[in-house]
């Protein structure tokens, strides 16, 4: 029996004592996968898996508290979900976690670099090796390194950290050179060695066509002011209405510093971005320093207290007393 | 370009406050320019938005009468942002107006009809206008009763015209709060049961309310137990706005804009919209 | 109308350098992995081989324009008395878009009855709207989130624009659709285009012809309506919505905005921002009252307004241009068309049911 086949029949099991399970079903086309809320038996013969489920599902959980409801989490998924848990913004008691091994998701924009047009592809298929579209103009045939989102080809947790039913054998994790740290890799590297007016040029030119639409912040699953964001507040005015690069990358500075050894780094911020402002950058490079300074990866262990939840009097890396 | 920009405050100068509850303050002002402060006429119901330059604009009712136009008068209860900037003003302050927007009460199809006022708190503001602008053509209308009530004492606004409107013999004015208190000479009870005693005719008579939604709610099931019809019974409603003239698109119930098919409604109409409130 | 001309691709960018002499001339150009409207430089030529991730509204609609600006004036004699100054702002220039699809142009038609009406005619959008022209390119082959022809249109469908495009071999079949698009064409660059504007027809026949068959939504207007109290299936629709604005901000059609005041010392600036349905704070009063508290009501209002509320004021005529942008560029594929298809087929199973009563 195939993983999803194990899967259907868990969540066909559980599905009676709960409100929905949080799957994804097939979207409006072949290249998209689509959230998908699991009701009913007849629901489940729709769930689907693989690499075009990309979405992160536990930005749902927040709004579902006090409430009985099933999710499907891949491995990086799972530590949205733990690190809610350990924020208790959601209680582990009422979430029934189905856990699923992830072998890697698709970059839609990475894809689109190879076939341009993504919204005229007809169908995909893919294998170890490659992705193939099919398009008006013939196949074409992307290698999976080149067709996989960043995170995982370093992915570490390729199993849902936590789960009460795991569909599948464990996968285990990625290897090379660079793994096992919150590196960016080349992209945060080049940004740390251009001169700050460059950098800030680099930013300027990349916030120009940021349209505010916050899909950032809410497909963010650590995003959880949700209605009472700071971008909103007009009475504050941390944010001005002007439509320049300035102010919106000022909201992008909020964004990363409320996230602050909380990201877990699923990039569902810059996948969600309609205009693929590489956002996720400015994540990386916190979660580098949050690592540096507490030695802490967010969404790991539901015990674990977020570092910027607590204090020491001496913290081990912040040596403020010899300044 | 002489084209109309609707977004264009004129300014103006508040000529007087006062403090009628703890969070209500009545700002009278006048335009600036006097020949437009001459020109300006509006019908009573109509709307204005006040502009606070630096915080922005908030719609509300203009509730002084057209029949005495030296100023244009707005109650304004602290809410928000722009609200709690308007109590920190004073007289001599300025402020942009743009009004008058809006539909209005339809007073001509009320000419010769007996009218019962029912106001709650704030919800006084949109009925003062009309009062007033009935008081002034007195003789076009039947009776008029008034119902004003609110919390405590305290919450009492439009003090300075509750004297005379108690003293009138061509009225009927009742006031209530919701509990007894010392000093309190007039009705206590809850609106909804104080006009279930009043009993008002709903023979050839209009109903004109407005107030916090529980209010209206069973200000409504008191009505129709009287015998008033959907189509007697009138009210403002209010929304978040920003235009002010059908374009920024958040006031809408349906295919209805409150702020150009609004704010007045009778329920026989708001029967007919969509249900978000 | 004249007759059609011909530009060789080649000569593309030396056309639009020639505009870009008169005109601020607002081009698709690839921005990181995205494709965006941005003036015409001459540096980089214009990508036409995939759909801009943004339509063209902010040439007549900005994101953000500012309406007036005010300035405090202290009085010398009683600096406790300060006057204020306010002017109205309106600056537009003559501008022209190119390469924008029949869809993306179409959507100010939409902005057109409700800010240009015999009601109200906003001057700032009225100004911009009578300084844009548009040379729009024709599309040959429907995209997957294509549906145009869902609501009266289609891919050659020139209504909103000046010059209709048609890609052909090597090249582009200019077409004017009126006057002022003739005066646009008035350039040595074009050539007559003989027989490729039969060419260009039968480009056009096919790929009106490729597009699946269309459903009929004409009952959507009365649909939504009887299904607007149904809150669970506004639940339903809507649970995958993470509410956040990216539909209404790359919708050609949607015009909300909100107004606010940015203050600096003694003056200031009124701005007007697109704002977006989908926001809490959208409709939240001061009160704290909120008519639509969730994104449920929310999404059930910005469907509403598209394809029940808007015909029942303009006729019919609904306020989506079809081109797909909300469904494509939704972080999680919320799918307009379903959810229109779900609320026809929703009020019919009722009036079905009732009729059985």
């Amino acid at each position: 029996m195939s993983a999803l086949e194990m899967l259907k029949d868990k969540i066909r099991e559980a599905l009676p004592s709960l409100e929905f399970v949080i799957g994804w079903e097939q979207g409006f086309d072949a290249l998209h996968a689509t959230p998908f809320f699991m009701r009913t038996a007849e629901d489940v013969e729709k769930l689907v898996f693989g690499p075009l489920c990309v979405h992160n599902l536990s930005t749902y959980l927040p709004s579902f508290r006090g409430r009985k409801v099933g999710i499907v989490l891949k491995g990086c998924d799972s530590r949205g979900a733990i690190e809610l848990m350990q924020e208790k913004l959601v209680e582990r008691e009422n979430v029934v976690i189905f856990g699923l091994p992830c072998s890697g998701v698709a970059d839609l924009a990475k894809l689109g670099r190879f076939a341009g047009d993504l919204d005229r592809v007809l169908a995909v298929t893919w294998d170890d090796e490659t992705f193939v579209l099919t398009t008006p103009a013939g196949e074409v045939r992307v290698p999976r390194e080149a067709a996989l989102a960043d995170k995982c080809l370093t992915c570490q947790f390729p199993n849902a950290l936590e789960a009460d039913h795991f569909a599948g054998e464990p996968l285990p994790p990625a290897t090379g050179p660079d793994m096992g740290s919150d590196r960016g890799g080349e992209e945060l590297a080049a940004l740390e060695a251009m001169a700050p007016a460059d950098l800030m040029a680099y930013w300027a030119e990349a916030m120009e066509r940021c349209i505010r639409c916050y899909a950032c912040r809410n497909a963010c699953p650590m995003c959880v002011c949700r209605d009472h964001c700071i971008a909103h507040r007009r009475d504050l005015q941390w944010l001005g209405q002007d439509d320049t690069p300035r102010e919106k990358l000022m909201f992008q500075l909020i964004h990363t510093l409320h996230l602050a050894g909380r990201c877990t780094e699923c990039g569902e911020c810059q996948r969600a971005c309609p205009v693929g402002i590489p956002i996720l950058a400015l994540r990386r490079k916190m979660n580098r320093v949050i690592r540096e300074l507490f030695d802490y990866q967010a969404g790991l262990d539901l015990q674990a207290v977020p570092p910027l939840f607590t204090f020491q009097v001496e913290e081990a890396n912040i040596e403020e007393r010899k300044w | 370009m002489t084209e109309i920009n609707p977004y264009l405050p004129e300014p103006a100068t508040i000529l007087e406050t006062i403090q009628e509850t703890p969070t209500i303050k009545t700002f009278r002002v006048r335009l600036d320019d006097p020949a437009k402060m001459r020109s300006f006429s509006f019908q009573p119901g109509q709307v204005g938005q006040l502009s606070v330059f630096g915080a922005g604009e908030a719609t509300f009712v203009i509730n002084s009468s057209p029949t005495r136009l030296d100023h244009l008068q707005f109650s304004v209860m602290r809410a928000g942002e722009v609200t709690s900037r308007l109590h920190g003003l004073a007289a001599g302050d300025k402020v942009g107006v743009r009004a008058p927007l809006g539909n209005h009460f339809p007073y001509e199809a009320m000419k010769g009809r007996d009218i019962v006022f029912i106001g709650g708190g704030i919800g006084m503001a949109p009925l003062r206008t009309l009062l007033l602008f009935m008081l002034d053509n007195r003789a076009d209308y039947g009776k008029i009763s008034l119902l004003y009530g609110a919390r405590s004492p305290v919450d009492m606004a439009f003090k300075a015209d509750l004297p005379d409107w108690t003293a009138r013999s061509d009225m009927t004015t009742v006031l209530t709060i919701d509990r007894e208190a010392e000093g309190w000479e007039h009705t206590v009870g809850l609106i909804p049961n104080v006009l279930l005693e009043m009993a008002p005719s709903p023979d050839n008579a209009v109903a004109v309310t407005c107030g916090p939604p529980i209010m209206i709610k069973f200000t409504l099931q008191a009505l129709k137990r009287l015998g008033f019809g959907d189509e007697q019974i009138y009210t403002t409603l209010e929304k978040r706005m920003k235009c002010g003239v059908g374009l920024c698109g958040r006031c809408n119930i349906g295919a209805k804009y409150v702020c150009v098919d609004g704010p007045v409604f009778s329920y026989a109409q708001l029967r007919e919209l969509p249900n978000e409130l | 109308m004249s007759a059609a001309a011909y530009l060789p691709a080649p000569r593309l960018g030396e056309w639009l350098k020639e505009l870009s002499g008169r005109y601020l001339v607002l081009a698709p150009q690839a921005r990181g992995d995205t494709v965006v409207f941005a003036p015409f430089t001459g540096d980089a030529e214009p990508v036409l081989d995939r759909d801009a991730a943004m339509p063209p509204k902010q040439a007549v609609f900005p994101a953000t324009e500012e309406l007036l600006r005010y300035r405090r004036v202290k009085d010398p004699e009683d600096p406790g008395k300060v006057d204020v100054e306010v002017s109205a702002s309106l600056r537009a220039v003559e501008t022209v878009v190119f390469g924008a699809k029949p869809c993306g142009a179409r959507g100010f038609l939409a902005y057109d009855r409700v800010f240009r009406s015999p009601a109200i005619s906003d001057p700032y959008y009225a100004a911009r709207r009578a300084k844009t022209l548009f040379i729009t390119m024709a599309c040959a082959a429907p995209g997957n989130s294509c549906f145009c022809h869902w609501v009266g249109s289609g891919p050659s469908d020139s209504s909103g624009s000046d010059i209709l495009l048609t890609p052909v071999a090597d090249g582009f079949v200019v077409q004017a659709v009126n006057e002022r698009g003739e005066e646009l064409m008035n350039s040595p660059l074009l050539e007559p285009a003989g027989t490729r504007e039969a060419k260009a027809r039968e480009i056009q026949d096919a790929a009106a012809k490729a597009l699946p068959a269309a459903p009929d939504i004409s009952r959507a207007k009365d649909s939504l309506m009887a299904v607007f109290e149904d809150l669970a299936f506004w639940e339903e629709v809507s649970a995958k919505c993470i509410s956040c604005g990216a539909c209404t901000y790359l919708c050609p059609t949607c015009y909300c905005f909100d107004i606010g005041d940015e203050d600096k010392g003694m003056s200031g600036r009124r701005l007007r921002t697109w704002d977006n349905c989908m926001s809490f704070r959208f409709t939240l009063e001061a009160s704290g009252h909120n008519p639509r508290p969730t994104k449920a009501h929310r999404l059930r209002n910005r469907v509403g307004h598209k394809f029940s509320y808007y015909p029942a004021l303009h006729g019919g005529a609904v306020a989506c241009c079809g081109c797909g942008r909300c469904v494509r560029l939704c972080p999680v594929s919320v799918d307009i068309r379903e959810i229109v298809l779900a609320a026809i087929a929703r009020a019919a199973r009722v009036r079905e049911e009732s009729a059985h009563d």
